[in-house]
């Protein structure tokens, strides 16, 4: 056990992976698969496996997705990371063809393949094509392929694991404005659940349900609530696709109140979701979503910073629901 | 010449041991006094019949004006280095194009920079913007307003470096991401060909861009319609922190141009004169209606990727370890063999020599772009800053969207 950091907590996971499985691939283009942790062996996949199984290829999306899918047809596990700034390039292969294989080949294509996608638009300035928050909601709505958004190391870690296990193709976001946070991990190889959603807080008021970037922003509005007498149950939706309906269900039939919160736009975002599934299931409960408004992040970070549902907006947005 | 000739001349900076230790003026008045390197290339390149020499007709004030933009360009960057490095006030993040200005001046220096939107030409940029936004007229004080996120930049605080653009001079802009715009770059192309205004579009790209499947597309139509297209790709041997050989299987990318059927020229990019000569080439021909051309300008950034790890205020060049990097990262040596072919010394001495500038009237103007660049950021510094609530305009022509974060 040691304090990880995401990246390092999931080239751990890969590493082993990797280490049992001697035809696994990881396909990059402009950040080394390498990671370090202070107390802990420097992780580097393209120096540990070869350039054979590790590949740092071109700036070409299209290619680093289609490449994990034809190997992953043929019969080795592979993993690509795509840098946020090309997460949608890839977008035709995974929703056209990783997403329809399984059912146009009556069962008999496997695809044991995990897209690591980046995302970003947490950092003020970055603005428009260097912010693509929204992408959890483009994946989340493709068939045939399991769309996951972990929001801790711990998380990331289990996560990965049972992604490369999975024969299915999984999509997994990487929230990169949380490449800072650390925390212990352990060291050995565990699976977290790819259909899961986890209560982070329990609470009898209020549920409070979001993802990946939106976290630590939420637990901190929970916190705030919980000063002031609110019991708030915070819900980390760790799984857009398929989505955890049951306990989204069995926490909202207890609270009566359903707040969510996206940093992806407003329509159509997980949180639309989340509420349509409860909404299906629960009699008598109120709703309320926040998210990014429908427009593309300006640079100016206080246009930006006022627009992404912060920890006030939760807040705020909590009071209404419950007062 | 063999192509591996042509290659080393216009590729490999002088790596001479001696040359590092001198002051990068003093070496370079001995290359170019000695008639070196420097109109090598070019007055090949005419014997072969490929590029005109257009370079020598110019006049004195256009001559001058390229020098000038030359260390616009220069100053600017350095000023906003300097300002990233010393100022915590400062929000912008920069890619800088220090080391490239030839390839940026001596393109634009070919084009129609001033008329109405149906007159001028085209260009679509990069994420390392600045250069080509100077060389193609762009208005400094808005852009370095831009670059800090002011309401009255030039786009209004909602772009930012990574998507500049300026209408006005035919800048149609920056572009964060690597393919795409090249591809769009044809599509305005296309139209310019179908309405019969002759204009002529340049795409910047770097040699990253030769591994995207937009690459290929760019080219490909461009030379089917035959498209007043020009693809302009600086070679700066890196695409963020990679080799360009982990994208591109040959060592010169306008190589590529064969397949195609369309002219494909490598210049020296540090030398403002022959990129002019290639540039103007390519414009009378896509002009004309004769369709597209590749070239491919050899280069170097004085500065990492991205920001300004490695620099040191007051000082040109970034060297050694770049934390962004990770892995990987550039020798200094080989940044301070590149600085040795300095595109502001080369184009100075060259209008020194050619009798169109002597040393004082070349001080002097270094000195004046040096003034406007560090007054472009003053007045940047007292600009206002966006309203919140502006964040919900301009998403459609009409109207603004509703605020969804709030309750």
């Amino acid at each position: 056990m040691a304090k990880k950091s995401w990246m390092y907590s999931v080239l751990e996971a890969v590493q082993y992976e990797m280490r049992q499985d001697k035809n696994m691939l990881w396909i990059f283009e402009l950040t080394p698969p390498v990671a370090s942790t202070p107390g802990k062996p420097v992780i580097n996949l393209e120096k540990e496996f070869g350039r054979k199984r590790v590949v740092n290829t071109g700036i070409d999306e299209m290619w680093m997705a289609a490449c994990t899918l034809g190997a992953g047809l043929a019969g080795s596990r592979a993993v690509t990371y795509i840098p946020y700034q090309g997460n949608c390039m890839c977008f035709q292969i995974i929703q056209n063809h990783a997403g329809k294989l399984r059912s146009m080949t009556g069962g008999m294509a496997s695809m044991p393949i995990v897209y690591l996608l980046e995302m970003t638009g947490q950092t003020p300035g970055f603005a428009g094509q260097h912010s693509d928050y929204e992408i959890d909601t483009y994946y989340a709505h493709i068939a045939g392929v399991k769309t996951v958004v972990p929001s801790t190391p711990a998380d990331a870690k289990g996560m990965m694991v049972s992604a490369i296990r999975d024969p299915n193709p999984v999509v997994y976001l990487y929230p990169a404005g949380l490449r800072e946070l650390m925390e212990e991990v352990p060291d050995e190889q565990y699976q977290t659940p790819l259909d899961k959603a986890a209560v982070r807080t329990t609470g009898s008021d209020i549920t409070i349900v979001g993802s990946g970037g939106g976290m630590p922003e939420l637990l901190k509005a929970t916190e705030t609530l919980r000063q002031q007498g609110m019991k708030v149950e915070a819900i980390d939706l760790r799984c857009l696709k398929p989505m955890d309906t049951e306990t989204l269900v069995n926490s909202v039939r207890k609270t009566k109140r359903l707040l969510t919160v996206d940093q992806s736009y407003y329509t159509l975002c997980p949180g639309a979701e989340v509420i349509a599934r409860v909404a299906e299931n629960v009699d008598g409960a109120r709703f309320k979503r926040i998210a990014f408004p429908d427009a593309p992040p300006p640079a100016a970070p206080e246009m930006f910073l006022w627009m992404r549902p912060n920890a006030d907006h939760i807040v705020a947005a909590a009071k209404k629901l419950v007062g | 010449m063999s192509e591996r000739e042509r290659s080393e001349v216009s590729h490999e900076a002088p790596a001479s041991g001696q040359a590092q230790s001198w002051g990068r003026r003093t070496f370079l008045k001995g290359v170019i006094g000695a008639g070196a390197a420097v109109t090598l290339v070019g007055k090949v390149a005419r014997a072969e019949g490929e590029l005109g020499f257009w370079g020598k007709d110019l006049s004195s004030d256009k001559l001058t004006e390229m020098f000038t933009n030359i260390v616009r360009i220069r100053w600017h960057e350095r000023t906003m280095v300097d300002k990233m490095l010393t100022d915590p006030k400062y929000r912008g993040y920069n890619h800088f194009y220090a080391g490239q200005e030839a390839v940026a001046v001596g393109v634009c220096s070919a084009l129609r920079n001033k008329g109405a939107f149906d007159e001028v030409d085209l260009v679509y940029s990069t994420h390392r913007p600045t250069g080509h936004a100077i060389a193609k007229g762009i208005d400094m004080k808005k852009m370095a307003a831009e670059n800090d996120f002011r309401a009255t930049g030039i786009n209004k605080g909602y772009g930012g470096e990574m998507h500049l653009s300026d209408k006005s001079c035919g800048f149609i802009g920056a572009d964060g991401m690597i393919g795409p715009g090249h591809v769009i770059a044809t599509g305005s192309a296309f139209a310019i060909r179908a309405r019969g205004s002759k204009q002529v579009v340049v795409v910047f790209g770097g040699d990253g861009t030769y591994a995207t499947p937009h690459f290929h597309s760019a080219l490909n139509n461009a030379a089917l319609l035959q498209l007043p297209f020009i693809y302009v790709l600086e070679n700066n041997l890196y695409h963020q922190y990679a080799h360009y050989s982990y994208s591109c299987p040959m060592k010169d990318i306008a190589d590529a141009a064969r397949t195609y059927r369309i002219p494909g020229v490598v210049v020296d990019g540090q030398d403002v004169i022959q990129v002019y000569n290639a540039a103007r080439t390519a414009v009378e021909r896509a002009r004309a209606g004769d369709g597209p051309t590749l070239i491919e300008a050899k280069t170097y950034r004085y500065y990492n990727h991205w920001g300004a790890p490695g620099a040191k205020p007051g000082e040109l060049g970034a060297f050694g370890y770049d934390p962004l990097a990770i892995s990987t990262f550039r020798p200094e040596r080989e940044v301070r063999a590149w600085m040795q072919r300095d595109p502001v010394d080369i184009c100075r001495n060259i209008l020194i020599s050619w009798g169109v500038l002597d040393r004082a009237k070349a001080d002097a103007i270094e000195a004046a772009a040096k003034r406007e660049a560090v007054e472009a950021f003053a007045w940047a510094d007292k600009q206002p800053f966006c309203k919140p609530e502006d964040g919900l305009k301009n998403v459609f022509v009409e109207g603004t969207v509703a605020a969804r974060q709030l309750a």
